[in-house]
């Protein structure tokens, strides 16, 4: 059992699947996540494709903050998302809402609405900032799958 | 009973196509990364990618009619690994074979298509219905030409059966090369069969999400993934055999190496002529392979029509 669990695990982090989601952003952030996926970066090389639909992701990466518009279509797309799942916030608005927060249309940052995994800072977030958050969200699913299963 | 079980199961059926398969989206993938000057996926990404898949929650829609939605992706899976134990590998006797399997071969690998249009027509969802209908119309426009364009190649041997075909050629190699036509032919319905580039409008990413498979999660996916993988080996097998009947009937290593070369070049053309077009529109699509692949298929079967009759005096 725990062979095929450490296999499951690998595969998880060599094939991340992301769906990317504008919650409200200036569209600063969604340019450079585009950026970070065209051939100069080749996110392929990491197993990164990106998704139309929220059933074959798994990581939603979502910008800006979560306006009041927003918020009911983002827990939906939440919710269609198949386990395991994981979210990442891009932008400082993603983060904590950023100049927006407060008001009077914006609920706060990605983290209002839906648990968050990873928080990229930035505005906007460079695609190197961008690459090297995934690649930290990764490696943290790793050492916290590692670390747990001695207590199995 | 045993050794049926290992044909089906092991050697040229599941688990053989599947990691030949796998290889083959990688080979792809790669190729298609390096003509991008891009780095491309390292060699185990599609096999992450099918084991993720197997290990993720999988979600049947409310809407969607749960048999259906399951059931497809097993059938055509196994329809596609049926139509390849038609398919001889290293030498010209395939693993089952009679008078009429070329027939078979083609209509096996035209199940998968109806088995999309059913699965995604019965999840429900917007996206995958216009996905499945797309699916269904380009099957109509590009499975004449690819049946012209193969059966041609049979005309001139005289035979419906793939073991006499690759024999027959095997014996007249130079006749082979008045095929070419039908081999391009069948090369450009090939894509549309496998819903690449210039014919990938069934599942056009950047206008219906993913077609037919929108709804479609965790290994349900995997398996309509694999699906897709297999026929590219199945389909580009086939074409290798009616069309590159060469390195036949040596030992069956070498033969075997050069089954191997010869799909993979036919994957190699796939991979370029994906790299260099951009998707067709649905119309566009469907006169180009009326109105340009027909005649041309046609014409295939003039050729071999009358170098039949010069070769029978």
């Amino acid at each position: 059992m725990g062979m095929i669990k450490k296999i499951i695990n690998w595969s998880r982090l060599k094939s991340p699947w992301i769906l990317h989601f504008n919650t409200g952003a200036c569209n600063a952030c969604d340019i450079e996540i585009i950026a970070a996926l065209t051939p100069r970066y080749d996110l392929e090389r990491f197993g990164v494709i990106l998704k139309g639909t929220p059933r074959h992701a798994d990581v939603l990466v979502c910008s800006g903050p979560v306006t009041r518009q927003i918020e009911d279509r983002l827990i939906r797309i939440y919710e269609q998302m198949a386990e395991p799942k994981f979210v990442v916030a891009v932008g400082t608005c993603a983060c904590t809402g950023g100049v927006f927060g407060g008001c009077y249309n914006v609920k706060g940052g990605i983290n209002s609405a839906i648990p968050v995994s990873a928080y990229i800072p930035g505005c906007p977030a460079s695609p190197k900032a961008i690459i090297d958050g995934v690649v930290k969200l990764l490696k943290s699913l790793e050492e916290s799958e590692t670390k747990a299963a001695p207590a199995k | 009973m045993l050794a049926s079980l290992i044909y089906i199961l092991i050697f040229p059926g599941f688990a053989f196509l599947g990691v030949f398969g796998l290889f083959a989206e990688f080979f792809d993938r790669k190729l298609y990364a390096r003509l991008q000057n891009r780095v491309g996926p390292p060699w185990f990404q599609p096999f992450a990618d099918f084991i993720k898949l197997l290990g993720k929650e999988e979600i049947v829609p409310c809407d969607a009619n749960p048999a259906m939605f399951t059931l497809v992706p097993v059938i055509a899976l196994s329809t596609v690994v049926a139509a390849f134990l038609y398919i001889p590998l290293w030498n010209t006797t395939s693993l089952l074979s009679f008078n009429g399997d070329i027939i078979v071969i083609l209509y096996l690998l035209t199940i998968p298509t109806l088995a999309f249009f059913i699965g995604g027509w019965y999840s429900s969802s917007l996206f995958a219905r216009i996905g499945s209908v797309r699916a269904v119309t380009q099957l109509f426009a590009y499975e004449v030409p690819l049946f012209i364009g193969i059966l041609s190649a049979a005309l001139l041997a005289n035979t419906w059966s793939l073991s006499e075909i690759m024999t027959f050629y095997n014996k007249s190699p130079v006749l082979a090369l008045f095929n070419i036509l039908g081999f391009g032919v069948s090369l450009i319905a090939l894509l549309g069969k496998l819903e690449k580039v210039p014919f990938d409008i069934p599942e056009a990413e950047t206008e219906i999400v993913a077609g037919a498979f929108t709804e479609y999660s965790g290994k349900f996916l995997a398996l309509l993934r694999l699906t897709l993988d297999v026929e590219m080996v199945a389909g580009a097998a086939l074409l290798a055999a009616v069309f590159l009947p060469f390195g036949l009937g040596a030992n069956p290593v070498i033969g075997f190496i050069f089954f191997i070369a010869k799909v993979l070049f036919v994957i190699a053309l796939i991979t370029l002529l994906r790299t260099v077009f951009a998707r067709l529109r649905i119309d566009q699509m469907i006169s180009f392979c009326w109105k340009r692949m027909v005649p041309v298929a046609i014409l295939q079967l003039l050729i071999c029509l009358i170098l039949k009759g010069v070769i029978q005096r």
